[in-house]
Formats: C-alpha cells, sequence, structure tokens
C-alpha cells in the first residue's frame, strides 16, 4: 500500500514537466533578420492550470517591456509588442511564467543581420517570379523556344533568363508548418527571411481569429520605401490580389483576404504603405459590390478612388502604351486572370478572350512599370510575375504553362537591357516553387494517344519555330513536339495535344470526389490514366523540387550556389547595401 | 449514373412557355467594371427558362441550390476561396423541401429567371443570375 503510493508520487513527479505550461514565441528559434527590420513579437501561453501567477520575458537579460498582455480564452494568455526590431547581433529571448502547476520557461535565439553599404550598391530591384517554373518547367520552355539543331543534336541556344547573368543558383523551399509550399508563403520568404505558414502572407504563426492581426513581419520593399523612400510596383498576369503579387506589403493569415489585400496596396491596413504601381487583372476585387461580377463586400471603388490619389489609371493596353504617369500607375486590364499566352497571341479563340481583347504583354507592362518607377531617385521595388503558369500547370495544361513562361522571358530580356544601361538596378529571376513537369521525350503529332511518344532515339528532335507567332515565339502547331507529363496528378484523360478551348482535366463526381473529364476522354486518342493524388484533388500540385535562379546587374554575383528561399531576401538586401538599423528615413 | 427526373406538378409549371437560354447570351460583355446583363436576359427576367448545363461540385450532399455552369468544372466555387470560377454561372434554386440528387451528366433546368445581384446568407455566394427549378432533368 505504503510502496504503491510512493510509486504515484514518483510518477507524479515524472509527469510533472507534461503539466506545465506550452510557451510559442515568434520571431522563432533560430530566426535570421536584418537588423532594424520591423516585427510583431508575440508571445502565446497555452494550458496554463489555474491563474498565472507571475511571468518574466527578458531580452539578453534586460527586462523587456511595452508588451501588451492579453488572453484568447481559458489557460491562455499573449502579450504582443507591435512594429520592433532587433540591433546588430545575436539575441536571446527567455520566458519564464508560472501557474498552478509550477514554471515554464522557453528561450529562443535571433539573428539580427547588418549589411555593409557598398560603393556600388544596388539602387533598384526587378524581381521576376516565373509561378510555378521550377527547373523542368524551365527546361521545357527552353526545348520549345531554342530547341536542337537536329544535324548534330547541339542545343541552338538558352533562353534570354539562362543567358549572360552574374550570379545563378538553385534554390530550395520549405514552409514554417510543412516541407511544401504555396505561393503565399514560399513569396513572404523571399521578401521577410522567415519561414511561413502555407497560404499566410508576411505573418508570424498566431492564435488569433483576425486573419488580419498576426504578427507582421516587415517586407524588404516596405523597409526600402520606410527607409530609402522608394517606389514599389506589382506586375503580374494573374487576378491582382493573388498570393505573389500581395507580396509586397499585405500581411494576413489567410492569402484569400482579397478585399483586404487590395485596400492595403492602397496603405490602408498592413503596414500602411502603398503600392505605387499596379498592373494586373482581378479588378473584381477593386470595383464595388454593386457591380456585378465584384468580389467586395463593400462599395470602395479603387478605380475612382486611385485617381483621386494621383494614379493614373489605364484599362486596355492602348491606354497603357499611350500612358504618361507621373509616379503613380494603376492598371486593371481583366475582371479576373489574363488569358494565357496562347490565348491572346495565337489561339484568340472567343471562348477564351470574350471582351478582352486589347490585353497588354508582360514585357509592355514591366517596361512601362520601371518607366514609370524610375521617375523616384531614390529608387524602386519592381516584382514582375508570369503568374498563369502555376495557373495552367494546375490542371496538367502544360502548353499554356510552358508558352507563358517564353511571355516572362521576353519581360526578362527587357529588363536585361535596363540593367546594362541602368548599373544601379539588379535583376533576379527565379520561382515560388516547382511543379511535377517533366519532359521524357518527343511526339510525333502525325500519331494518336501514346502511339505518338518517342523516347531515346527515337524522341528525334521537336520542330516547333518551323512556324512563328507575330512576336515572333514558335506556335505549337508542329510536326513533332515534346511529350510532357505530371508525376503528382488526380484521374484524368492524357492526349499528349494542347487545346483551343481550355478544358478541366477533371470534373467533381458529386460526391467529394474527381473524375476524369469526360469531355477530354472522348478526343482522338485520349486514354485514361489513373492518379496517384488523393481522390479527392481536381488537379496537380506543387512539389518540392528546387528552382533556378539567375542574377544580373549589381549585385548579381551574391547570388551563387545552392540555397534556402529565405536566403534569397538577405542576398538582394546585401545587393542593396540595406541596412535598415543605421539608415534613417 | 442513375437517371433522374423531378417534374413538380404543384408549381403549375407544367404546360407553360418556356424560352430557351444560353450561356453565351447572359452577358452582353464583361469589362474591368463588371459584367453586363444582355438585352435577352433582362427581357427574360421573371419568365419561365429552359437551360441545359453541368452541375458544379456541390456544396453539401443535399442541394437544395447548386451551381450550373457551361462546361463540366473541376472547381468546386465554396470549397476552396482561391477557386477561380468563371462567371457564367447560374445559380439553380430548388423549391422548398425539394432537393436536386448530384450528377455528372448534361442537366437540363426549368424554371423562373431571377436577374440581379443577391447574396446568399447561409453561404455568403454572390450570385448574378438565378433560376428557381421547377425541373431539374439529364439529357440523354
Amino acid at each position: 500500500m505504503s510502496r504503491s503510493v510512493a510509486a504515484v508520487c514518483a510518477l507524479a513527479l515524472t509527469l510533472g514537466s507534461a503539466w506545465a505550461a506550452k510557451i510559442a514565441i515568434y520571431p522563432y528559434d533560430g530566426a535570421a533578420l536584418l537588423a532594424g527590420q520591423r516585427f510583431d513579437l508575440r508571445i502565446e501561453a497555452s494550458e496554463l492550470k489555474g491563474s498565472l501567477k507571475g511571468y518574466r520575458v527578458s531580452l539578453d537579460g534586460q527586462p523587456l517591456t511595452g508588451l501588451e498582455q492579453t488572453s484568447q480564452g481559458a489557460g491562455q494568455t499573449e502579450w504582443t509588442l507591435r512594429g520592433t526590431f532587433l540591433r546588430a547581433g545575436s539575441h536571446t529571448l527567455e520566458v519564464s511564467l508560472s501557474d498552478d502547476a509550477g514554471e515554464a520557461r522557453k528561450s529562443v535565439r535571433w539573428e539580427a543581420r547588418l549589411n555593409p553599404r557598398l560603393p556600388r550598391a544596388a539602387k533598384n530591384v526587378i524581381l521576376f517570379i516565373g509561378d510555378g517554373m521550377g527547373w523542368n518547367t524551365l527546361n521545357a520552355a527552353r526545348i520549345i523556344a531554342q530547341g536542337f539543331n537536329p544535324e548534330n543534336g547541339v542545343p541552338r541556344g538558352n533562353l534570354e533568363m539562362e543567358t549572360g547573368y552574374g550570379g545563378m543558383a538553385t534554390v530550395t523551399t520549405s514552409s514554417f508548418d510543412s516541407f511544401i509550399v504555396d505561393s503565399a508563403n514560399s513569396a513572404s520568404s523571399i521578401m521577410t527571411g522567415q519561414k511561413v505558414q502555407v497560404n499566410a502572407l508576411n505573418v508570424y504563426p498566431a492564435n488569433l481569429k483576425d486573419t488580419l492581426a498576426y504578427p507582421r513581419i516587415e517586407t524588404l520593399g516596405e523597409m526600402l520605401k520606410r527607409v530609402r523612400g522608394a517606389s514599389l510596383g506589382v506586375v503580374t498576369t494573374t487576378f491582382g490580389t493573388d498570393a505573389t503579387p500581395a507580396m509586397l506589403n499585405a500581411h494576413t493569415r489567410r492569402r484569400s483576404d482579397y478585399q483586404a489585400i487590395a485596400d492595403m496596396y492602397f496603405g490602408k491596413g498592413g503596414f500602411g504603405l502603398p503600392l505605387d504601381v499596379m498592373l494586373f487583372g482581378g479588378s473584381r476585387d477593386f470595383i464595388p459590390q454593386s457591380a456585378p461580377g465584384s468580389r467586395r463586400k463593400d462599395n470602395t471603388d479603387w478605380i475612382a478612388e486611385s485617381q483621386k490619389l494621383g494614379y493614373t489609371f489605364v484599362s486596355t493596353r492602348s491606354e497603357l502604351l499611350a500612358a504618361k504617369p507621373q509616379g503613380k500607375l494603376f492598371g486593371l486590364f481583366h475582371l479576373d486572370n489574363f488569358p494565357s499566352y496562347l490565348d491572346r497571341a495565337v489561339w484568340k479563340r472567343p471562348e477564351m478572350l470574350g471582351s478582352f481583347t486589347d490585353m497588354p504583354y508582360l514585357w509592355e507592362m514591366t517596361q512601362k512599370a520601371v518607366e514609370t518607377l524610375a521617375q523616384n531617385p531614390n529608387g524602386f521595388f519592381l516584382m514582375v510575375e508570369g503568374g498563369m503558369v502555376d495557373k495552367y500547370e494546375h490542371p496538367l495544361d502544360w502548353q499554356r504553362g510552358l508558352w507563358d513562361v517564353l511571355e516572362l522571358d521576353r519581360a526578362v530580356a527587357w529588363a536585361k537591357q535596363y540593367a546594362a544601361a541602368h548599373p544601379d538596378t539588379l535583376v533576379v529571376v527565379t520561382a515560388d516553387h516547382a511543379h511535377s513537369l517533366s519532359v521524357y521525350g518527343g511526339y510525333d503529332y502525325s500519331k494518336q494517344g501514346r502511339e505518338g511518344v518517342g523516347v531515346y532515339q527515337d524522341a528525334k528532335f521537336p520542330t516547333y519555330g518551323d512556324k512563328k507567332d507575330p512576336n515572333g515565339f514558335p506556335l505549337p502547331d508542329t510536326a513533332r513536339g515534346i511529350a510532357v507529363g505530371f508525376a503528382a496528378t488526380p484521374d484524368y484523360c492524357e492526349t499528349y495535344r494542347g487545346r483551343e478551348v481550355y478544358k478541366d482535366p477533371t470534373i467533381s463526381d458529386g460526391k467529394g470526389g474527381y473524375v476524369a473529364n469526360p469531355e477530354v476522354c472522348k478526343e482522338p486518342g485520349a486514354f485514361l490514366r489513373t492518379g496517384n493524388l488523393d481522390p479527392g484533388s481536381a488537379q496537380g500540385v506543387h512539389t518540392a523540387d528546387p528552382m533556378p535562379l539567375f542574377a544580373f546587374g549589381a549585385g548579381a554575383q551574391l547570388f551563387n550556389g545552392l540555397m534556402d528561399q529565405t536566403e534569397i531576401f538577405f542576398r538582394t538586401a546585401q545587393a542593396l547595401g540595406l541596412n535598415p538599423y543605421l539608415e534613417k528615413p | 449514373m442513375r437517371w433522374m427526373l423531378i417534374a413538380l406538378l404543384a408549381l403549375g409549371g407544367l404546360g407553360q412557355a418556356q424560352s430557351p437560354l444560353e450561356f453565351g447570351e447572359l452577358y452582353s460583355k464583361t469589362t474591368i467594371r463588371g459584367v453586363e446583363f444582355s438585352p435577352k436576359l433582362q427581357a427574360l427576367a421573371g419568365k419561365r427558362v429552359v437551360m441545359q448545363g453541368w452541375m458544379a461540385p456541390p456544396l453539401k450532399p443535399k442541394l437544395d441550390f447548386f451551381v450550373l455552369t457551361k462546361a463540366p468544372l473541376a472547381t468546386c466555387p465554396f470549397c476552396s476561396t482561391a477557386a477561380d470560377w468563371p462567371p457564367d454561372i447560374v445559380l439553380v434554386i430548388m423549391p422548398p423541401g425539394r432537393s436536386a440528387e448530384p450528377t455528372t451528366k448534361r442537366i437540363q433546368v426549368t424554371g423562373r429567371l431571377e436577374v440581379g445581384i443577391k447574396t446568399d446568407e447561409d453561404t455568403g455566394f454572390v450570385s448574378l443570375v438565378r433560376i428557381y427549378a421547377d425541373g431539374v432533368e439529364e439529357v440523354r
């Protein structure tokens, strides 16, 4: 009897630690930031037993003051310090608290980096993101654009982004909460140097219900604007409030807070710093809810408001090319996403274009954006996205996706020339994540289905480029193409061919699952491929595959080797000689 | 897939004239400032129409309403907040107490046409064009 009591006591002692409160601290342990980079510090205690008797928060051994204490519910306490920053060096934050179960402690270590101001630092940054443009996707685009000499198999050349670079790297990705990324947290890592949760934009985790109140992390763009007075711009072919364009100044746990993101673009919310140039689709988030097709839940009309704020507003290619903006430019060219390059430039099917027949190319938007931003002597940060690459890789439509890589490459070609003429400009070309696209053979379009696939010596050489579109790009219509597949798919029917009117690869089975689209399965040569993703998957997914990075101009040599995505943030800041701690606005 | 027919005599729908309406006839044009309802659509508002299309992925197993689309659709407008779905969709509302069976076959819907922005209170789903159905059947 007495022995068993002793045993219970011993058990209680060993389990004591399991009853202690849990403490989460953000920035997380091991986080690296720029010295002077603003962030919202947050400490969350959960599973508190009884009442909180006392607590101590110290930074580098000194008590930390100014913390706001809140409670999200029973057994929970949080402390928040908004808009703080770190001095250069290593730091330790220690938290100890006591409740009815005893004491709980946690400490995290942070590193705040300092950049020397370089004699020839970059003043401007043009960041190109091919959304979903992994190495294999880029490789496939190069084969289409350049191909090989059929006499001897020698490649005819590289893409523009692969030519004449001063730095080249392979980039790996991961999320705070998973080793696969989505476009939102991947873009956040590039812009903040932090690991972020999937579907979150430039915020740390929190136990909050309000997605817009999550702890913010200042982005590279926001720092440049706050510290140096630089201008910010975003250009993309997707809807404007999509995850990648939101990377510059949006702060939310939920990438689908489209209305709030649109408002942040104009300085309402987040850190309150507006974008100066915006050219994209997705007007539905900028027009009042009274307009049929709007996605807003209020009557804000950003088209009208932007012009009061001094933005030049354009909505067609003709207007864009004729515009002479004074530092601020706002362009909405579609209610939603742009149709793909092939839809706009080659096929021009009314089913795909609808009323949108006067739309700019990505290289035209890039040029006008740079010309507008460059009016600011304090420099600029411009993000240009080939956004529909990913949008079409998801439904396995590799033709539309790859030609959008070619469109992006033409924009890079222009930016390279700009950087050559403006030595204070850094151009970085990379992706946010990859898709499971792979080229494994040639395809003979005189045949149907699997019969047309040629591997090894039977792959021969693609004949792309025998016919060209008005922009000088190869037409997809040729005798021999490429056999392309995806590693991660739902059930779908494969034909190895593109189609001028887009079709989804799957349709809902009405029970929460998806089946191959019967309309595709009726096409000549189509055969069913059983998927390998969860039956609830309608399309392909992002992969853990590495991504390319090419850099041109000032500081390009800093981008070399194999690097984690967060390092893009630090190398870009290094190229800029950006030191927000010492540089005062 | 079993054949399905819902015909509702209670609404006195049988024997009434109905005007065929195509997806391509919903809007005269779409601009960055929104969509414009076509003259034909506006003229048919409040009248009985018949439309053919596909049932979009449903929100729930029992459908007191569903989305009719021009082409078979993979994305569920409700499931993912980031899902992009075409603007030319029609919300089909079933009569009180009746529900439609989910189907992947092409269907024909008859009922009274309603035009204008409306937000569903339960789901927050915003629709521009609605049909209060008195008949939903698979097209054979």
